[in-house]
């Protein structure tokens, strides 16, 4: 049995008060194991983010708990890492002293954060770009920074908020394949949120529906197929219409109408 | 390096139209268009200017003393702007307290306060560094401050995360974050501290020289001529001191960093 690694217990979330009050997330409850690729799909505005920022301890919960090893989330930490969905790099950093960055804050001497970092750098797939400035590279490559930068002081927890929402089509299905293959090499804990279902379906371990705001677990899907996955391979195909089906009468919950009956 | 096509002709549509303005210039005065009294052709100016450095360099005196007032002044204005500026970025306390008295100090016009200044600091240098100060300090206090809050909520959680403390995130994301906001304050503050020095050097009539007491004190002989040469003093100084000390900076940070456009 794997260990509980985040867990949320009947975790509320609410933005404003008065009239502007906007409940993003009520009585939402999940528990993420160890090593386990978990993703987060729901409708926009559905509270996906939120619940990322909460485990990142960017916000804080307005009721419930947030656990990460048993102990309530009180504020940031580099036991996880953050991938943001528009990189978030610093543009004054070269891209090795972006992935550097978090290892000179831990105090790690300069020629092993080095050493570290142009590690990450290969298994990212930049070699070469260490001394290029975030502005010359693709969104893309972009994305590769951000990977290393959040994986290079080793967090237990890697948080992604859409990761590949920014990117084209093609860059974006490259980009799930190199994080298939990152993560088998790290096997870390990973919360994902995407609003992608071809996405989620490809990456996932499990794959957590979640419903139009205020946000809750409508399902839990667990994938249990080989990596790297065909997205055109019958299982594949399988579960991915089984989420679709899922989130669907999300969506057209979210847009006001209600869901067609087959 | 081989001398590119565009390094000859970019300098050249420069310098273009001010030949093409002083030719028909030269010929406007020269064919008596123009009264000469009134506008002095650029060749008279171009004498006045010999005259000013010879025998005796009475120019370079009269620069010195501006620089050496504006340079000081602007100092002033730079370190107590960046300071208070950073101080009102990330306190939300000071913010309150300074930025309903800033907002409306920054509408009176530098050389309002000249009267005053005379009034309390006397007629000599203290009242035109004073100015000075004041010209540069309201837009880098402004910029500064707009800069640091404006930084992203998530560059800094960015840093938060990866175990960043508050000195960390201030040295390494909030102040980079905001330079080029600085930047843009430091610029203008060359621009109004400049107009500053020339305004308060007319009014200061204890000084003993400068470009803005040379055009003051050419009025009392009609000396047009005088006043042409430190119109054109003022114009290119102010040129060149926006190149020279700012260019290097920006073509060093934010423009290298991709955070503006290269010029």
């Amino acid at each position: 049995m794997k260990k509980v690694k985040v867990q949320a217990i009947d975790l509320n979330k609410t933005f404003g008060g008065g009239n502007d009050k906007v409940v993003a997330i009520s009585d939402f409850n999940l528990e993420v194991k160890e090593n386990e690729f978990t993703v987060l799909v729901g409708p926009s505005g559905c509270g996906k983010s939120t619940f990322l920022y909460m485990v990142a301890g960017f916000e804080k919960p307005t009721g419930g708990k947030i656990l990460l090893d048993g102990k309530p989330i009180t504020k940031p930490g580099p036991d996880r890492g953050f991938v943001f969905q528009e990189f978030v790099l610093y543009p004054w950093r070269t891209v090795l002293s972006n992935v550097t960055f978090g290892l000179e804050i831990a105090g790690v001497s300069k020629e092993v954060a080095k050493e570290t970092a142009m590690r990450l750098i290969e298994m990212v797939g930049l070699n070469g770009f260490e001394n290029a400035y975030p502005h010359t590279l693709s969104g893309g490559m972009k994305q590769r920074v951000g990977i290393a930068r959040a994986l290079a002081y080793d967090p237990e927890v890697l948080l992604m908020d859409e990761p590949f929402g920014s990117l084209d089509a093609q860059t974006r299905k490259v980009m799930q394949g190199e994080l298939t293959r990152i993560w088998e090499k790290m096997k870390k804990t990973v919360i994902f949120v995407t609003h992608s279902v071809i996405e989620a379906t490809y990456l996932a371990d499990k794959i957590i529906v979640m419903t139009a705001r205020p946000g809750r677990v409508k399902g839990v899907i667990d994938v249990d197929l080989p990596r790297p996955r065909d997205y055109t391979g019958k299982q594949y195909l399988r579960i991915r219409g089984k989420v679709l089906g899922l989130l669907e009468e999300e969506v057209m919950k979210s847009l006001g109408k209600t869901p067609r009956k087959p | 390096m081989t001398i590119t096509r565009s390094q000859i002709i970019k300098p050249f549509y420069f310098v273009l139209p001010f030949l093409i303005v002083i030719g028909l210039w030269e010929l406007a005065v020269d064919m008596g268009t123009v009264s000469s009294r009134l506008v002095p052709s650029p060749s008279l100016i171009t004498l006045k200017f010999y005259r000013l450095m010879t025998p005796e360099p009475i120019l370079l005196n009269v620069l010195y003393m501006s620089f050496y007032r504006l340079i000081l002044g602007y100092a002033l204005g730079v370190l107590i702007g960046v300071s208070l500026g950073i101080l009102m970025g990330v306190s939300n306390l000071l913010y309150r307290v300074f930025s309903p008295i800033l907002s409306l100090l920054i509408s009176v016009p530098t050389l309002a306060w000249v009267p005053l200044l005379l009034v309390t600091l006397g007629p000599g240098e203290e009242t035109v560094i004073i100015a000075i100060f004041l010209g540069s300090f309201f837009p880098i206090v402004y910029n500064t401050l707009n800069g640091i809050r404006s930084v992203s909520k998530h560059r800094v959680w960015a840093a938060h995360i990866m175990g960043a403390d508050k000195a960390t995130v201030f040295f390494e994301v909030l102040l980079p974050g905001s330079l080029v906001s600085i930047i843009t304050g430091l610029r203008l503050a060359i621009g109004y501290s400049w107009r500053a020095l020339v305004g308060a050097e007319m009014l200061a009539a204890g000084i003993s020289a400068g470009v803005g007491q040379m055009i003051y004190a050419a009025k009392a002989f009609n000396d047009v001529e005088a006043m042409f040469a430190g119109l054109i003093i003022i114009a290119i100084g102010g040129l060149l001191l926006d190149r020279l000390l700012m260019d290097p900076i920006e073509r060093k940070t934010v423009e290298k960093w991709g955070m503006v456009k290269e010029r």
